[in-house]
This record gives C-alpha cells, structure tokens and sequence, in this order.
C-alpha cells in the first residue's frame, strides 16, 4: 500500500499542475486530468501521451483536413482494440478527401464533420478526459481538430475475439451448438436473437475502478420481479473493487450468503439456458471478457436441472432428474456409509457382503476411515492433475491412476478392492452432476461426512445431513428462499422440479421469482386425437 | 418475538412431525396390548376436545404466545409465575425428549458411545436449527416429511411382502373390557403425544393466517393419531402383544423382522432416520417453546442470545436428570405423568379458558 502511495506521489509530480482526485484506489481513472480539453490540437495531444505513459499501442496520427490542408486534426485508437481497415476506409479517408470549408463557426464545423463520418456508427461527442479515456479504451476512435476544445469518438470496435463456438461445460446432446464468447455484445446479441421483444431490458455499467469492466444486467421486463431487479442492481452498485476479470469475482460480491459450500447464483456458458431463465423472470448478469453469465436468483433445483430435460420427452427428463438426486445423494455419503458399515454397523450389511468385505480387509493395514480418506484424497488430487495438465502429459496421469490407484494399490495390500470400487462409483457420480457448481460443494461436503461417520457411524452421517439441510433451508438467493418450491412447498411449482410434467402443462412461472406474470401458456394445448368421427369414416371405407 | 412467518400447510408438517416425534419408536400405550390402537385413536379423540381448548385461548388472544397471555388471564404475579412453569415445562420435556433419544441410540447402536457426546451432537443440531429460526425449521420439516413418508411407504411395502403380518394377533379384542383402554388412555397415552400440542400454543402467532389454525392443526392431528394407531397395530400383529410389551423399541423389532427375497433385510438404517428426524423436530420445538417463551417474559429483545446458554443447559439436564434409564422411564410415566402433564396440560388450560371466558363475558357489555 505505502509502494502504490508512493507511486502515485511520484506520478502526482510528473503530471504537475494536472489535478487529481485524492481516493483510495490506487492507479483509479480519476488519476486522469480533470481539467478541460485544451482548445490546442499539441496540449491535447501531449496530455494523451502522458497519460497512457507513451504506450506503443494507443496510436497517434496527425493529419490535416480536407483537400486544402488547412486544418491540423489527429485520430488517436488503440492498435488491436478497432476494426483499422474501417478507421482508414470510412473515417480517415472521407476526411482526407472532402473539401473543407475554412469559414465554419466551431459548432458548424463539427457539425461537417459528423455528416462527412456517416458511414461510421455512434459518433460523440467528449469533452471530458475521463470519458474520452473510457471510449477510447473500448474500442472507438477519437479525433481532436486544432481549435476545438472537444473531441469526437466513433464507434470503430474491433479487434480478435474467440469466435462463437460449442460450450465447453455445459455439454447436450440435443440443443443449440453455440456458447457464449467473451465479447459482451456477442453474448446479449445471442439472447437477442432468441427472445425478439422489446421488453428484453438491457443496462450496462462499469464496474471495476481500475478496469472499467462492462457489466450487463437483462432481463424481461413485466415478467421479472421489479423487486429481485431493483436488488440485483443495488447489490451491483455496491460493488467498490479495482478489477473485475470474471464474473465470479461479481458472482461472490453480490451472494446472499458467503459462509457456504453452495452456490447462490447459477452460472452458464449456454444462451439457451440464459433465455429460459429470463422467461421465467430471473435476471442475467453479463459481464465483459467472459462466457459465464450469471442468472440469478438461483435455486438449489436448478443445480439438478440439465437444460436438454425441456427438449427431450417429459418421462425420460424425470426419470433423468431423479437419477441426479441418487447420484449427488451418493457422491455425498458413498465413502462415508463404507466407513460407518464396516467400522459401526456390520449387523446392517448383509451376512455374505460383510464376509466378503472382512475378508478383503483382513490384509488391509489401516482402519476403514483411513483407508478412505487416502483413496479420497489421491482421487482428488489425480482430478486436479488432470484438469490442469497439458493434453501430452494427460494420458501418463490415465494410466499412473488406473494402475496405480485401481490394481496396484489393492495387490499391495493397502486399500480393499471394495474401497476402490466405492472410490470409483463416488467420483464416477460427482462428475455426472450436471452442475459443476453443485458437484464441487458435494466434494467438500464428502469429507466432512467421513469424519463424522468415522466418529459416529451412520448417527453421525445422518446428523451430517440433517445439519446441512437446515442449512440449504435458511439459504436465500436474492431473497427467494433456496429450497423453493420444495421448502417452502408450492404445489403449484412442483411441476419442474424433481420432476417435469408435459410442456404443455407448465402453466405457471416459479411463484417467487416472478410475481406479477404467472401465467405463461394457455391451458388447452394438450395434444389432440384426431376427432373420432374422422376415424370412424375411415374404418368404413 | 421473531417476526418471521410460517404458513398453514408448515404448521400441518410440523405438527404431524412433532406428534410422530418419538412416539413412533417408543412402545406408546402398550400396557392396553392388543388394544394399543385403539387406546391411541381414544386418546386422539380427547386430544383433540384439549386442542380445541388451546386454540380458543389463542383465539381470546391472537398474536400473543401463552407466556404473554397468561398474566393477562389471571393477573400479573400469578400469571408470571405460571408462564416461568411453563417454560420451564418445555425446557425440561426438551431435556427429556433429548435423554430418551440418547438412550435409543444407546441401546441400540452405540452401547459404547457415551451418553453425553450423543447427546451433545443432537443438541448441537438443534441450537442450530433453532438458532436460524421457525421458518427454516418449518422448511427442513417439509423436506424430512417427504423423505419420512416415502420410507414409511417402503417399509409398508416390505412388512406386508415379507408376510409376517398377522392380523390375529389383534385378536380377542377388548380381552379386558374397556377398562385397561381408558386407564392406558388417561395414564399414558393422551398426554404424550397428543397433550403435549399445548407447546403449539407457543407457536400459533407465527401463522401468517391465524383463522385456518384450527383445521391444520385438527387435520395434523387425526393424521399422526391414525398413522400412530397403525404403526402400533402393525406392531403388535407382527410381534405380538406380550413382546410389544416387553420391547423398548416396538418399532426396530418389527423392522428387524423384515426379509425380502433374501437380501433386503437389516433394515435397521430406516428406523435410524425415523428416530432421528423425529427426535429432531419434538425436541426443537419444544426447545424453541421454552427460550421464545423466555425471551418474551424476561423482555430479551433477540431470543437467539438465549439459544446458546439455554442449550447448554438441556443438554446438562438431559444427562443429569436420572441416573439410569430405568429410573428416566420411572420418572416419566409416574412423576412427569401426574404432576406435570395432567395439571399443565389439561387442568390449567381449561381453568385459563373458564376464566378468560367470564372475563370476556363481564367485560363486553362494558364495551
């Protein structure tokens, strides 16, 4: 803090004269001069150059305008952030060539000026440093003329970005390809495209003091909760930090609660998703440079909910959703009931498996819990290995496991070929959760589970649970209660929960969450036989 | 007082968890024997003429626990002295309910566990549940009832499959008349489940509509007294009525009896999760009774300064209150029984009800 403090003394110095706002963040936008433009083309340019600490990539070029040469003018970008081919062709190039009329007021001047940059989109006019910087950093162009005390950006984005491809996370076998990118308008154009109304809301702020991130909020006004919007943008205004790279960093500055193991907000890379959500009145968050957009508030069964369960059949969907339930069920409890039955309840295994087991043991060294935790923990760390490392070295780390971890270990007498199968089956079902989020929660809880039944037996897991589940009930997520429609118990909702009725009798949004617009479809679109009659004839004949 | 809401339907959830609690595992009523269902169904009957009785007075004074109308009823000294009995009374049943399931734990799967780290751990889930408040309590009970009701249905399903039902252990009916009924309903069964809803009285100004306290709570009550009336019938036809009567736990004897197909058998971990939910809630509600009613008359502007200090202290009590479980099960059918749920059940509930009735008499024409 002192090393920054002093930084700032020493710039304070260089840019002596300039005045600065005295705040706490260090390296703020407010460290740009607060004065007004100079009326000069070279003091305008000068301040630019200082303020950027000669950066090679804001690029400076002089020229003059019109034919007759007459006018001194600069366009200053940012080299990789604009589109160049459309500085040169539509704004340089016009300039270049028109002729220009030397006896305009200032005002007339400008007012050429823009009519002449026609062909470029969303001119301003800026005569603010802190604005002209902020423009001038997203992507637009400004020109400065001699004798003008404002400048004029246009809007000439550019620049590489990740092309639209298929989402890495969340991966269906039916549904769109695309996924979002880091470009933010890319992203609500997706959204766009698929909800085409006007009452799809958008606002845009910048967060972050230092990076002066674009973040969105949008969602479908008269479906959402006035209530929820008006939260999420208070929550967001709140936000006072120096840089937002991800949309975790706003994820975690606005969650109800940050003392818990589960996920408050729902992330997505897919725009299908996103769109469902705002058509049941949750509220999106995007934000500038990743593909996660938030959706908030959330609820614990959105985390069970894969979005292909709308577009495949309604049994399979509930069966799907059911077997999710088992499967964090068991990615919760599998090691910790293998502990609690063979160190506390034999007598509720059945007498073969016990025997089996026992036999197996018999060569092990260890007490259950240990040989559980060390099977727990090399899993997880042979997961973060595998996440991270390059592709070369991954199929090395495949095989050291499945050797290693699978035979190996049980030849050598150190785990029980029953330990690896409850090992196996416990990561197998974490990595089959449909939300990564929910899964990660279940790894941490896991290992509290094992204490406890280590301790306690199946008291202690069952105790476990009933802890964490008063705790799911006292979350809320931007005050919808977490376990809704469960907890509180909305029979009028449990059409999408555990289970998913016919699409045709989804008749109603989530009560919480959007209040005022319940009704979402009419109510006879049952698929229709055709009419008897027609059938009938057509036995006849 | 909290200012938090619970609806009607979490009021039923609660009720019914509450009245299940532990008198689905301890042997309820078995001194009737065969009869045991219907002394239980007798006792329902009265529970609910007692409950209607409660729900009069809470009607004389919506929006205010027992604790705070009590002084209103009969006046300020006597009234604070009978509203400190009956936190008092809830704490103490609060520690009772918690050594009773420590000693099913005990008995059952822990005989080497002490007595007090099983304790402690209920008694620190519960300091926490209470600690986030009814409504979050409200809502783990919707959960636990779905999950209590689905393996009530499994465990149905495999009682009736394994075949060891027989129903003519039920029989000869009303062997020795209707007196042993009556004397089990007036000795055992009224007060404990169905007396005890006087605890609900403490809870009955957190309903966001107090008009339907009536019908959640009658529904709540026919339902656990018909659902309790079962589970001992069953009992009894699968054990028979001399081992229902001799057993500590009715329940885990008829669960161990299940075998289906060969491996489907032990299924010792459902009655665990009964035990335990059900322990769960009594003992909460009871204990959430006892520290809103203390917060209230002491004037203690958070109850929730109460739960740590309070907790401890059932906790201590639940250990300390009776050398052995004989002499605990001593207590509570002899001493708890006559001097404690008889007159705080149904003796001064009533008088308070005759008393605030004249008094509303004399005082409307004043109006």
């Amino acid at each position: 803090m002192l090393f920054q403090w002093g930084m700032r003394r020493q710039k304070k110095q260089m840019n002596d004269g300039v005045q600065q706002e005295g705040d706490d963040h260090s390296g703020e936008v407010a460290d740009v001069p607060q004065e007004p433009m100079s009326a000069e083309l070279a003091v305008n340019i000068d301040i630019i150059r200082r303020a950027t600490g000669e950066s090679d990539d804001v690029v400076i070029r002089r020229f003059s305008l019109g034919q007759e040469k007459q006018m001194k003018a600069a366009v200053v970008f940012v080299d990789g952030l604009v589109d160049e081919k459309n500085v040169y062709e539509f704004l340089l190039t016009p300039l270049l060539t028109a002729s220009f009329p030397l006896a305009l007021e200032e005002k007339e001047r400008l007012q050429w000026i823009e009519q002449k940059l026609a062909a470029v989109g969303g001119v301003k006019h800026v005569a603010d440093w802190k604005l002209l910087f902020c423009e001038l950093f997203s992507g637009a162009t400004v020109m400065m003329i001699d004798g003008t005390s404002f400048a004029i950006c246009a809007s000439t984005k550019g620049g590489q970005y990740r092309s639209i491809e298929e989402p890495q996370t969340q991966i269906a076998v039916r549904g769109p390809r695309e996924g979002f990118t880091e470009s933010l308008r890319t992203n609500t154009a997706m959204i766009r495209r698929r909800i085409k109304n006007p009452n799809l809301w958008l606002e845009t702020m910048q967060i972050g003091t230092v990076t002066q991130t674009d973040v969105a909020i949008m969602y479908v006004k008269g479906i959402a909760n006035d209530e929820i919007i008006e939260e999420v943008k208070k929550r967001l205004r709140r936000i006072d930090i120096d840089g937002v790279l991800e949309s975790g960093y706003i994820e975690q500055l606005i969650e109800d609660q940050t003392f818990t193991p589960f996920p408050t907000t729902y992330h997505t890379e897919r725009p299908d998703i996103v769109a469902a959500n705002l058509l049941e009145g949750r509220v999106a968050i995007f934000v500038e440079g990743t593909p996660f957009v938030l959706v908030a508030p959330a609820l614990f069964i959105q985390f069970f909910q894969a979005v292909e369960d709308y577009y495949a059949r309604f049994d399979i969907a509930t069966a799907l959703r059911f077997l999710r339930v088992l499967i964090f069920f068991i990615s919760l409890v599998a090691p910790a009931a293998y502990i609690a039955g063979t160190m506390f309840h034999q007598e509720m295994i059945p007498t073969l498996l016990v025997i089996a087991i026992a036999a197996q043991r018999e060569a092990v060294p260890f007490p259950a819990f240990v040989e559980a935790l060390i099977m727990e923990v090399t899993f997880e760390i042979l997961r973060e290995a595998g996440i991270r490392l390059p592709r070369a070295v991954g199929q090395a780390v495949s095989i050291v496991g499945a050797l290693v971890i699978g035979q190996a270990a049980v030849e050598a007498g150190l785990v029980s070929s029953a330990m690896v199968i409850v090992v196996s089956i416990t990561a197998i079902a974490s990595f089959a959760t449909p939300s990564f989020a929910i899964a990660i929660s279940a790894r941490l809880i896991r290992f509290a589970l094992m204490f406890l039944a280590a301790m306690f037996g199946f008291y202690g897991i069952m105790m476990g649970l009933l802890v964490m589940t008063i705790h799911l009930c006292s979350l809320r997520s931007f005050g919808v209660p977490y376990m809704s429609p469960l907890a509180p118990f909305m029979p009028s909702n449990m059409g999408d929960t555990l289970f998913r009725l016919p699409t045709w009798m989804f008749r109603e949004r989530p009560r919480l969450i959007s209040q005022k617009n319940i009704v979402r479809q009419s109510g006879d679109q049952k698929p229709q036989q055709p009419t008897p009659s027609r059938q009938g004839k057509g036995d006849e004949s | 007082m909290e200012s938090s809401k619970i609806n009607v339907r979490q009021l039923f959830v609660l009720i019914v968890l509450f009245e299940h609690g532990s008198a689905v595992v301890i042997p309820l009523g078995v001194s009737a024997k065969q009869d045991v269902w219907i002394s239980i169904l007798l006792s329902l009957a009265i529970g609910l003429l007692l409950f209607f009785v409660y729900r009069r007075l809470f009607e004389y004074y919506p929006d205010q626990p027992l604790t705070a109308y009590l002084p209103q009823i009969v006046g300020a000294p006597l009234g604070k002295l009978l509203a400190i009995v009956y936190i008092t009374y809830f704490l103490y049943i609060a520690a009772r309910v918690l050594r009773d399931f420590g000693e099913l734990l005990l008995t059952f799967a822990y005989p080497e566990t002490p007595l007090f780290v099983l304790n402690a751990i209920m008694a620190v889930t519960v300091m926490y549940g209470v600690y986030k408040g009814i409504e979050v309590l409200a809502r783990t009970g919707e959960l636990f009832l779905i999950v209590l009701y689905f393996l009530a249905i499994i465990g149905f399903v495999l009682v009736f499959v394994s075949g060891i039902v027989d129903v003519t252990q039920l029989q000869p009916m009303l062997e020795e008349g209707w007196r042993r009924v009556w004397k089990t309903v007036f000795t055992e069964t009224l007060y404990v489940p169905f007396g005890e809803m006087i605890v609900f009285t403490m809870l009955f100004p957190y309903i966001n509509t107090p008009t339907k306290v009536g019908r959640a709570g009658v529904v709540g009550m026919v339902l656990s007294g018909i659902n309790l009336a079962l589970i001992m019938a069953i009992n009894v036809a699968i054990l028979g009525p001399d081992t229902v009567s001799r057993s500590s736990f009715p329940l885990l004897d008829t669960i161990r009896r299940v075998q289906v197909a060969d491996f489907l058998e032990r299924l010792d971990v459902f009655f665990m999760i009964t035990l335990i939910t059900g322990g769960f809630f009594k003992i909460s509600i009871f204990f959430y009774a006892g520290i809103v009613g203390a917060a209230n008359l002491f004037g203690i502007s958070s109850y929730r300064r109460l739960v740590y200090p309070l907790g401890l202290l059932i906790l201590i009590l639940s250990v300390v209150i009776a050398s052995n479980y004989a002499e605990h099960i001593q207590e509570g059918l002899k001493i708890v029984t006559f001097y404690l749920h008889v007159p705080l059940q149904v003796i001064i509930p009533v008088l308070l009800l005759i008393i605030a009735a004249i008094r509303r008499r004399f005082n409307q024409p004043a109006k």
